[in-house]
C-alpha cells in the first residue's frame, strides 16, 4: 500500500498543482464575478444529486409536500425518487431498507411510528445518507427534522380549550383524538396538551383515544364520548381529516357550536371547508405549502453542507396560522387541478 | 429427411411433457412459474434488483409473511381456515415488545412465553372447532375481531411506554438484524421451520393424519385417526407459527403500530390459493404457500420500489392476483385434460407388407380351419382365460378377470374349483420346479401361489430408468413369465405408460414403453434385462435353456435373448414381419414352439402405424369407439423353430370360437387355447404330437410329485409369504 502511495505520489502532486493552477486561472477569471462563483458552487453540490422521499402514504398533505418538492427540485436539476407503501408499516419499513441500497444523496421520511424506521435511519447515516424527518419525526435523531412544533402544537389547543370551557364557562369536561398513538406528532401533541390542560383544575380530560387518522374510527370514539358526556365542552384534536367524523358527530348530535372543536392540521382545503361551515371552531394551519418549501431548504442545506452524514441535527420548525373564519382561508393551500 | 422425423417421434418431447405433467410436484407449476416470471420482471426493471444487498433485503423482510402464509395453510389443510393469524400474528408482536422492553423479561422467556400465547389462541380455536363442532370461518373470523379490538386497546394503553422503550440486548438486536450464512436470521428461521413442516405433514404420523383429516373427515375417522386431536392440533400449529412470525416481525420492526398484521390473513388466504393449497382441504404442501407468499410479497415489494401510486400497487396486484388464481385453478382442475389430450405420443413404424394369409395363397399362413374342430372347455364359466396351463396331475388352471386363479379338474374340466385369489389381472403363467404357480399380474407385479394355495409375491419392483420422469421401478402391466433352468423367472413388462384397459392406446403409440425383467430368487433381486421394448407379451424359455425368446406384439417381431452362451446377454430378431400381433409364446411337444396371434394386422392400420400424425389427430378428435383398432377379433395359432422358421398355422376363421387367442398350451396330446376376453377353454387334438408331452417334464424333467426340492428356494418363498 505504501509502495503504491509513493509511486502515485508525484503524479498525485502533478494532477494537483495542474488543478490548482486551473483552479486559480479559474478564480481569476471569475473574480469579477463572485455572484456567479456562488451560483457555480450550488450548482456543483446540488444539481444531479438523488432525494428519496417516502411518506407514510399519499394523502392530501403528502401530495401537497410531493408538489412542492418536486415543482423545486425540478428548477433545481435534483432528482426525486419516491416511494408509496400506501399506510403499510411494513411495507414502508421495506422501501426504506431498499432505499438505503440504492444510496440517494438524501432520505426523507414521515414515520409512521416512532420505532418503526428508527434502526433504518441510523443504517441510513451509517451509510453515508443525510436523513430528514419530516412531521412525524422518529426516536433516532438525524441531520434535520423539518416539520411543526409539535408540543407547541398541544399547548396552543389547550389553551384554547382552557379559554373556552375551564375557568366555569363551560362543563370543563374535553376530549382528546389523537391519531396514531405511536406516531411522534399524536404522542408529543397529546403530551404537551394533556400536561397543560391537567394544570387547570377547573378541566377534565373525560377520554383521549386514538383514532389512527381515521375519520370513521374518530366518530365512534366520539359518539361514545358524547353518550358518556352529555355535557362535553370541547374537543381537540390533533388532525383535520380525522376530525372530519367527530365534527359530523356532534352535528348529527344537534350539539354543533356548543362542544367546540380545536384542531391541529396541516391546512388542506377540508380544514378550512369544515371550518367555513361551522363544523370546526378554529383550526391551527401549519401549512403543508410553505412546510414543502421548509423541506426543500433543508434539502439545500444538506446538499451544500460538506460535512458527513449524522453529523448535523437541523430543526427546521414551521409557522402555525390560526383559522377562525372565512378570512383566514389563506392558511390553507390549494390542490392544483392537474 | 425420414430418419429425422424418425428421430422426432421417437424422442417426442411431447412425451416429456406428458411424464412431467403426470407428476404430483407439477399442480404448483403455474405458481412457480408465475414467481419466477415476476422475480425476473422486477430484475429487468429495477436497477440493482439481484445486488446482494437488496438480496438479503428481499429475504429480510418476506419470513413473518410466509410463516403467516404457513400458519393459513396448516389450517386449510386440515380442512379448515384460520382468519385469526393475522390478529395472533399482532399480538404477539405487541406481547413481545411489552414482555421485552416494558416488562424486562429475558428474551427466551419471552419467546417461550409468546410462543405460547399462540398455541392458547390455537387451542381456543381448535378447541372450539374439534370439540364444541363450531365452523372454522366463524370462529375463526370472531376471535380475529376480539384479538383485534384487544390489540388496539392495548397498543393506545401502552403507546408512551412503548414509542419510548428499547432493549439493548444483543440476541435481540441479533433476531432482528443478524445474519446467518450469509441469510438474515429470519430467513433461515423460515426455512428450517418450513422443511419441519414439510417433513411433518408428509413423514410424521400426527402430520399425516392432518392431512388425512382435510382430506376425508369421513375417511380418516373410519381409519381410526382421532379427527378431533387432529384438528385441535392444526389449530394450536397455526397459531405457534403466527405467534413466532410476531415475534420475528417484532424484534426487526421493533414497532407495534395499529396496522401491524390487518389484512394479513387475506394476503395469507391469497397466497394459499395462489399456491393452488385447495380449500376443501388436504391437498398442498407448505411449499406452495411459501411460493404464494412470496409472488404477493415481491410484487408488492417490487411495485412500491418502482415508485407507483399506492392504489394503482393495490389494484395491480389485486389484478395479477385474480388472473393468477383463476388460472391456476383451471389448470389445477384441467391438467388431466391436458394430460389426456397430449399425453399419448404416437411413434412412427415401418411396416412392409407380410406374407398373405388368404386362404388359398399357400403361404404357411393361408387361413384353415383347424380350430374350427376345438371342443369348449369351461364354457362361461370362465372370464378372460387370458392364459391357461396344467399340472403334473392334468389339472387345468387359468386366470380370471376377477383377480383369481380358477382351476379345473381333471379328468374331464367340468369341475370349477378357485384355486386362489390374487386380485388385480393376473395374465400369464408358468410353474416353477417347486409345482408354484408364477403369474404375472397386471398392476401389481409377479405372484406365485403354492400347492397349498399360498399366495405370495414374488416381485412387484425393478430398477428405476434414471433418466425418466415416471417412477417405472413399479412393475405396470407384467405380461407373461417363463422359468430358466438356473430358476431365475424372466418376464414381460408390457407397457409403463398404460394400464392394461388402455392397452390400445399403447399400441397406437407403437413405442418402446415395455420391458424384460429377470427376478432372481436366489437373491431376491429383480433387475430389468431388457428396455425400451414395444409391447413385449409372450416369453419362452428356449427348448434347451440357453434363451428366452419373446416377442414385441407391436412390432409384429420375436426375438431371441440369449441367457446362456457365448452369445449370453444379446439379443436378436428370430422372425420378422408376421401377418398377426403376437402373443405368448409356448414349448411344443416337436421342439418348437406355439405361438398366438391376438391380431391381424391390415393394411390400413399398417398404414396408420407410419402415420404419427394420424393417429394422434385421431385419439384426440374423435370418440373411443370410432378408434382405428388393431383387428383383434380373429384366431390364429402359429408354430416356429429355433431359427424363426413358421412351419404352421391354426386358424378360426372369423373368430367364431376363439377370437382375440392370447394364449394356448400343449400337454398330452391336445392343445389347449386360451384367450383374453374369451368365455371358453378350447381344447384342440393333436394327432401326431407326443401324447405324453407335457411343459412340466420339458421345463424340470419327469418327475411325480415327490420332487427333491432345493432347500433354499422353499425357504425363501416361505419368508415371502410370511411377509
Amino acid at each position: 500500500m505504501s509502495d503504491r502511495r509513493t509511486r502515485l505520489m508525484p503524479g498525485a502532486l502533478a494532477g494537483l498543482c495542474v488543478a490548482a493552477a486551473v483552479a486559480g486561472w479559474a478564480n481569476t477569471a471569475n473574480a469579477a464575478d463572485p455572484r456567479a462563483d456562488l451560483f457555480q458552487k450550488f450548482q456543483t453540490s446540488v444539481k444531479g444529486k438523488t432525494v428519496a422521499w417516502v411518506p407514510v402514504w399519499l394523502g392530501v398533505l403528502e401530495s401537497e409536500w410531493t408538489r412542492v418538492m418536486k415543482a423545486h427540485f425540478d428548477d433545481y436539476g435534483i432528482k426525486l425518487v419516491m416511494r408509496d407503501p400506501n399506510f403499510k408499516s411494513d411495507v414502508q419499513l421495506q422501501a426504506v431498507s431498499s432505499l438505503i441500497n440504492d444510496k440517494p444523496d438524501i432520505l426523507i421520511v414521515q414515520n409512521p411510528t416512532t420505532t418503526l424506521l428508527a434502526r433504518e435511519l441510523k443504517r441510513a447515516m451509517d451509510a453515508g445518507i443525510k436523513v430528514i424527518q419530516v412531521n412525524m419525526a422518529s426516536n433516532q435523531l438525524t441531520d434535520a427534522y423539518v416539520g411543526a412544533d409539535v408540543p407547541k402544537l398541544g399547548h396552543m389547543l389547550a389553551d384554547e380549550l382552557i379559554k373556552t370551557c375551564g375557568g366555569g364557562k363551560g362543563s370543563g369536561k374535553v376530549a382528546i383524538l389523537q391519531g396514531e398513538a405511536t406516531a411522534a406528532y399524536s404522542l408529543d401533541m397529546t403530551k404537551a396538551a394533556t400536561e397543560a390542560l391537567n394544570a387547570d383544575k377547573s378541566i377534565k380530560i373525560v377520554s383521549s383515544q386514538p383514532t389512527n387518522w381515521d375519520a370513521n374510527k374518530a366518530s365512534e370514539v366520539t359518539t361514545n364520548v358524547l353518550q358518556q358526556n352529555p355535557d362535553l365542552c370541547g374537543i381537540m384534536s390533533v388532525w383535520g381529516p380525522q376530525t372530519a367524523g367527530a365534527a359530523q358527530v356532534i352535528k348529527n348530535a344537534g350539539k354543533q357550536g356548543q362542544v367546540k372543536i380545536f384542531v391541529a392540521s396541516d391546512g388542506q382545503p377540508a380544514d378550512c371547508d369544515m371550518l367555513e361551515q361551522g363544523l370546526f371552531t378554529k383550526n391551527v394551519s401549519y401549512r403543508a405549502d410553505t412546510q414543502g418549501e421548509a423541506i426543500v431548504n433543508a434539502v439545500l442545506t444538506l446538499l451544500q453542507d460538506g460535512r458527513p452524514a449524522g453529523t448535523t441535527q437541523y430543526a427546521y420548525y414551521t409557522t402555525n396560522y390560526w383559522v377562525s373564519s372565512k378570512d383566514d382561508r389563506n392558511y390553507c393551500f390549494v390542490v392544483p387541478k392537474e | 429427411m425420414n430418419g429425422l422425423r424418425r428421430l422426432w417421434y421417437r424422442y417426442s418431447p411431447q412425451l416429456l411433457v406428458g411424464e412431467l405433467l403426470e407428476k404430483r410436484w407439477m399442480e404448483p407449476a403455474v405458481p412457480f412459474t408465475l414467481l419466477i416470471l415476476v422475480f425476473s420482471v422486477f430484475i429487468l426493471t429495477i436497477p440493482g434488483y439481484t445486488s446482494l444487498p437488496q438480496l438479503q433485503q428481499l429475504m429480510r423482510s418476506f419470513p413473518e409473511q410466509g410463516f403467516v402464509a404457513m400458519a393459513m395453510a396448516i389450517s386449510i389443510l386440515s380442512g379448515g381456515i384460520d382468519l385469526s393469524v393475522g390478529a395472533v400474528f399482532a399480538t404477539a408482536d405487541f406481547l413481545t415488545l411489552y414482555l421485552l422492553q416494558v416488562q424486562e423479561w429475558p428474551l427466551p422467556l419471552v419467546i417461550v412465553a409468546v410462543l405460547l400465547w399462540g398455541a392458547l389462541i390455537g387451542a381456543i380455536n381448535g378447541g372450539m372447532i374439534a370439540y364444541a363442532k363450531t365452523r372454522p370461518f366463524l370462529t375463526t373470523m370472531v376471535v380475529l375481531i376480539v384479538l383485534r379490538a384487544a390489540y388496539n386497546k392495548i397498543t393506545g394503553m401502552y403507546a408512551t411506554e412503548l414509542a419510548g422503550a428499547s432493549s439493548d440486548s444483543g440476541a435481540w438486536d441479533y433476531l432482528g438484524i443478524g445474519f446467518v450464512l450469509g441469510m438474515p436470521i429470519n430467513m433461515f428461521c423460515l426455512i428450517v421451520i418450513g422443511i419441519i413442516a414439510h417433513l411433518y405433514l408428509t413423514r410424521i404420523r400426527s402430520g399425516v393424519h392432518i392431512m388425512a383429516v382435510g382430506s376425508s373427515r369421513k375417511a380418516a375417522r373410519h381409519a381410526g385417526i382421532d379427527v378431533k386431536r387432529s384438528l385441535f392440533l392444526a389449530y394450536v400449529l397455526s397459531g405457534m407459527l403466527s405467534s413466532f412470525a410476531g415475534i420475528l416481525y417484532a424484534a426487526r420492526q421493533n414497532s407495534a403500530g395499529t396496522d401491524t398484521g390487518v389484512g394479513w390473513e387475506v394476503n395469507a388466504l391469497a397466497a394459499a390459493v395462489l399456491g393452488g393449497i385447495s380449500l376443501n382441504g388436504g391437498r398442498g404442501t407448505m411449499s406452495r404457500a411459501l411460493m404464494g407468499a412470496a409472488i404477493i410479497f415481491l410484487l408488492i415489494n417490487g411495485l412500491v420500489q418502482l415508485g407507483t401510486h399506492g392504489s394503482l400497487t393495490t389494484a395491480a396486484i389485486g389484478a395479477i392476483l385474480l388472473a393468477a388464481v383463476g388460472f391456476n385453478v383451471k389448470f389445477v382442475k384441467n391438467k388431466s385434460k391436458i394430460l389426456q389430450k397430449i399425453y399419448v405420443s404416437p411413434n412412427l413404424v415401418e411396416f412392409t407388407p407380410p406374407l398373405s394369409i388368404e386362404r388359398n395363397s399357400g403361404t404357411v399362413f393361408a387361413e384353415n380351419d383347424r380350430l374350427k374342430d376345438a371342443e369348449a372347455i369351461a364354457l362361461d364359466c370362465i372370464e378372460g382365460p387370458e392364459d391357461v396351463i396344467l399340472d403334473r396331475n392334468d389339472h387345468l388352471y387359468t386366470v380370471n378377470r376377477n383377480g383369481s386363479i380358477i382351476r379345473f379338474l381333471a379328468p374331464n374340466y367340468e369341475q370349477r374349483d378357485e384355486f386362489a385369489r390374487i386380485g388385480g389381472r393376473p395374465l400369464g403363467m408358468a410353474i416353477d420346479r417347486d409345482e408354484n404357480l408364477i403369474v404375472c399380474v397386471a398392476g401389481m407385479g409377479v405372484y406365485g401361489v403354492k400347492p397349498d394355495r399360498t399366495v405370495f409375491r414374488v416381485t412387484d419392483e425393478t430398477n428405476r430408468t434414471w433418466y425418466r420422469f415416471k417412477d417405472d421401478s413399479r412393475l405396470w402391466l407384467a405380461d407373461d413369465l417363463d422359468i430358466a433352468p438356473d430358476g431365475k423367472i424372466y418376464f414381460s413388462d408390457a407397457t409403463t405408460r398404460y394400464d392394461l384397459s388402455d392397452w390400445a392406446l399403447d399400441g397406437f403409440e407403437g413405442r418402446g414403453n415395455g420391458r424384460l425383467v429377470c427376478h432372481d430368487p436366489a437373491t431376491g433381486k429383480t433387475h430389468t434385462v431388457l428396455a425400451n421394448l414395444a409391447f413385449p407379451n409372450g416369453v419362452c424359455v428356449s427348448h434347451d435353456g440357453r434363451a428366452v425368446l419373446w416377442v414385441s406384439t407391436w412390432l409384429c417381431r420375436i426375438y431371441r435373448y440369449w441367457i446362456a452362451g457365448e452369445k449370453a446377454g444379446t439379443v436378436e430378431i428370430l422372425a420378422d414381419n408376421l401377418p398377426g400381433y403376437p402373443d405368448n409364446i409356448n414349448r411344443a411337444s416337436d421342439g418348437r414352439y406355439w405361438l398366438a396371434l391376438v391380431g391381424l394386422r391390415s393394411p390400413v392400420y399398417d398404414l396408420a402405424m407410419a402415420d404419427p400424425a394420424f393417429r394422434l389427430r385421431m385419439v384426440k378428435q374423435i370418440p373411443p369407439d370410432e378408434w382405428l383398432c388393431p383387428g383383434i377379433n380373429f384366431g390364429c395359432i402359429i408354430k416356429f423353430d429355433d431359427s424363426g422358421t413358421v412351419h404352421e398355422s391354426l386358424w378360426d376363421p372369423g373368430g367364431i370360437s376363439h377370437p382375440t387367442i392370447t394364449s394356448m398350451r400343449e400337454h398330452k396330446g391336445y392343445l389347449y387355447i386360451g384367450g383374453l376376453e374369451n368365455n371358453r377353454i378350447g381344447r384342440l387334438r393333436l394327432p401326431e404330437a407326443d401324447p405324453t408331452w407335457t411343459g412340466s417334464d420339458s421345463y424340470w424333467g419327469k418327475r411325480k410329485q415327490e420332487s427333491p426340492k432345493p432347500k433354499l428356494a422353499a425357504a425363501r418363498t416361505e419368508h415371502v409369504a410370511s411377509a
